[in-house]
């Protein structure tokens, strides 16, 4: 327990082994395959690569008329990592990451949009040039404003993150609203053309309501009937109390004549 | 029903649309086109069979079938579970694990109609039934060819994601790039805390809690075990592709498919090779020549033969198949296996560092272990027609058993 299991790694030294015996009689095929291509060392610990933080600005540098790219590298710890520290893997950090946290905390509701995560040859990252926030072939969303802004960090000179935030925000709320009117658009012509689309979510929930209101309005008639009686059985005239109970709609309708 | 009876109208307009944009004779020239293809695979086969009418029989080696486990284990252990299972559809006999062969695809030949009119019965009642079924079949070919011209309509979307791709066609290793393993999503490790840190070595880092697999070591792990794969094809080995996991099943038996290697989908049943004369010893075993032609002749002299054993394992969820690869050490195996952020990369020869639970993943190594296998049988078939083989093939001498001692030949007249 606790050692290291050799017997998969060295199968051929096994096998040469076992023939130089004379356990096995004949060598295996695979003898000089795995010759030829020997297993990888699995078990020699090697640094893992240590990621930085690299931001990439455009800047006009002193002694330049032109705007240059500068690269900025997140500064090291100063104390050095623990040994038993030393061959664990490290945490991966890009720039967006903090565009994208912030961005979807002040829009939660984007996170319930759907959104595709599959791609079939993973190239669709080619196809993509956020120097504009529309891109073909991809959907409006949270994610496009994240890259519109690193996009702008990276490339527009002297560009701060707020002002690239606003930025990519108007340009992302201008389209969310042309897709609205797009949509509204299209309702209108559909059903100008004759299309139905049934009860709206409200017309649904006012409907709903009525039932409700309705119930309640039974209850509460008969509830203050209950009360009446029980009032006229108090007062001392049980008769009128019963007789009330068993005539109620005639009674109510002779007292209306009488108020006409 | 009401979905079919609604598609089944969808076709009928459909039809009426196309025939009257005049896009009649595609079914028909469709049908020649695959009476052509059929007509030169026929001469194709014909022309092998003058080629090499009979490769001498002395070159021979060993094949084996790991089969019937499977099905022994349901018909023993589970037939009461079988009992209260619901019927499933047929399913393709290559699924039943039972097949000792790779089948061999054979040319369908449409039931033609000039039987049915060349036969006059006497009796009016038969001969009306006949009519009926004689319209059934034009009523269904008429079906199917509205069904055909409906799915040669619309546009076609040229970058969806079918899943069924890496399945139907499995990429080769030269044709695996990072973008594509990306895609596959074999870069997702598990959580850090089970991690085993005997895999540090393929960590690239840690996203959200959750440790990222190098798809540069991946690449490179994958082409070498392709490469072993296809080595070991080309020298006539036993390959045995093992995924066990539900959803592999289909893309384990492509792969064995295309390697002419065996698989295993279901449960390994422990001691197959370190018990394999109790456990295989009822399963066939033939002598076969280089070109993969059985040799009836040899059929008793494999009577009392221990039960063969793979040349190599490839395994795609090493973490349940701990016994799988254990036997393997023991019988000394050489193994490929997938393993994860969690898994014990010593369990295997040739570990792939890859994510196991994602199906695209597995399917997508699994097809590229199987296009390596299938190029290296090419290989071996190419060397066979030529008389030439990659290993050193036995002689008839020291398959053949005294039939009275049950000794080999060649032992005793070196004795």
């Amino acid at each position: 327990m606790g050692k290291i299991n050799l017997t998969a790694l060295r199968v051929r030294q096994t096998a040469l082994g076992q023939f130089a015996s004379g356990k096995t009689s004949k060598l295996p095929q695979w003898v000089d395959v795995i010759g030829e291509i020997p297993p990888a060392e699995a078990l020699i610990r090697t640094r893992p690569p240590q990621h930085q933080l690299v931001q990439q600005r455009m800047k006009t540098v002193a002694g330049s008329s032109k705007p240059q790219v500068v690269f900025q590298v997140q500064e090291k710890r100063r104390a050095p990592k623990k040994a038993s520290r030393l061959f664990q893997p490290v945490e991966l950090k890009y720039e967006e990451d903090q565009l994208r946290t912030e961005f979807f905390r002040d829009h939660p509701w984007e996170l319930a949009r759907p959104r595709l995560l599959l791609e079939t040859t993973g190239k669709d990252f080619e196809h993509y040039d956020w120097s504009r926030i529309q891109q073909p072939g991809k959907r409006l969303d949270g994610e496009s404003v994240v890259q519109r802004q690193l996009w702008l960090l990276n490339n527009v000179p002297e560009m701060t993150k707020t002002n690239a935030y606003d930025i990519a925000r108007r340009e992302f709320y201008r389209l969310r609203l042309k897709e609205d009117v797009e949509r509204r658009v299209a309702v209108e012509e559909a059903e100008a053309y004759g299309a139905e689309f049934g009860p709206s979510y409200l017309d649904i929930g006012m409907k709903l309501e009525d039932v409700q209101y309705n119930k309640w309005v039974e209850w509460a008639r008969q509830s203050a009937q209950v009360q009446d009686q029980r009032q006229a059985a108090l007062a001392g005239a049980p008769e009128l109390a019963d007789e009330k109970a068993t005539t109620e709609p005639t009674a109510e309708t002779d007292e209306a004549e009488a108020t006409q | 029903m009401t979905s079919m009876k609604y598609s089944t109208d969808l076709n009928i307009q459909v039809d009426n649309l196309v025939d009257v944009h005049g896009l009649k004779g595609f079914v028909h020239e469709s049908k020649q086109r695959v009476a052509l293809e059929a007509s030169g695979i026929r001469q194709a086969r014909q022309k092998f069979k003058r080629t090499c009418p009979q490769y001498p029989p002395r070159q021979t080696h060993l094949q084996f079938s790991l089969t019937k486990m499977i099905v022994r284990k349901v018909c023993m252990r589970q037939s009461r579970q079988l009992l209260a299972l619901s019927r499933r559809a047929p399913i393709s006999s290559r699924f039943q694990s039972t097949l000792t062969e790779t089948p061999v695809e054979t040319l369908q030949t449409p039931p033609t109609e000039s039987i049915t009119e060349s036969i006059k019965p006497e009796n009016p009642l038969t001969e009306m039934v006949q009519a009926q079924s004689a319209a059934d079949t034009a009523q269904d070919s008429a079906l199917d060819t509205r069904r055909s011209k409906f799915h040669k309509l619309g546009t076609k979307v040229k970058t969806a994601y079918h899943p069924e791709d890496v399945l139907r066609n499995p990429p080769k290793p030269s044709q695996v790039t990072l973008e594509l393993l990306l895609a596959s999503g074999t870069h997702m490790g598990h959580s850090t805390s089970r991690w085993n840190p005997q895999n540090s070595r393929y960590i690239f880092g840690i996203r959200e809690g959750v440790h990222m697999i190098s798809l540069d070591q991946t690449a490179a792990y994958l082409r070498r075990a392709a490469k072993v794969v296809e080595e070991v094809a080309a020298r006539g080995g036993l390959i045995l592709f093992a995924g066990t996991r539900d959803g592999q099943k289909r893309a384990v038996v492509k792969a064995a498919e295309l390697a002419k290697g065996y698989h295993i989908f279901e449960r390994w049943i422990p001691g197959s090779l370190t018990n394999g004369q109790q456990i295989l010893g009822h399963c066939e075993t033939r002598v076969v020549n280089a070109l993969d032609q059985e040799l009836p002749d040899f059929k008793q002299d494999l009577a009392d033969r221990p039960s063969l054993k793979p040349d190599l394992v490839v395994c795609l969820n090493p973490l349940e198949n701990a016994v799988l690869l254990h036997e393997c050490g023991v019988n000394n195996v050489p193994t490929i296996g997938i393993i994860d952020t969690d898994a014990d990369p010593t369990r295997v020869t040739y570990p792939i560092p890859s994510n196991d639970d994602s199906l695209r993943a597995t399917h997508l190594i699994a097809g590229v272990l199987g296009r390596a296998g299938e190029a290296g049988q090419l290989r071996r078939m190419k060397m066979a027609e030529a008389g030439q083989t990659t290993y050193k093939p036995i002689t008839a001498a020291e398959l053949r058993l005294d039939p009275f001692t049950g000794l080999n030949l060649s032992d005793l007249a070196k004795k």
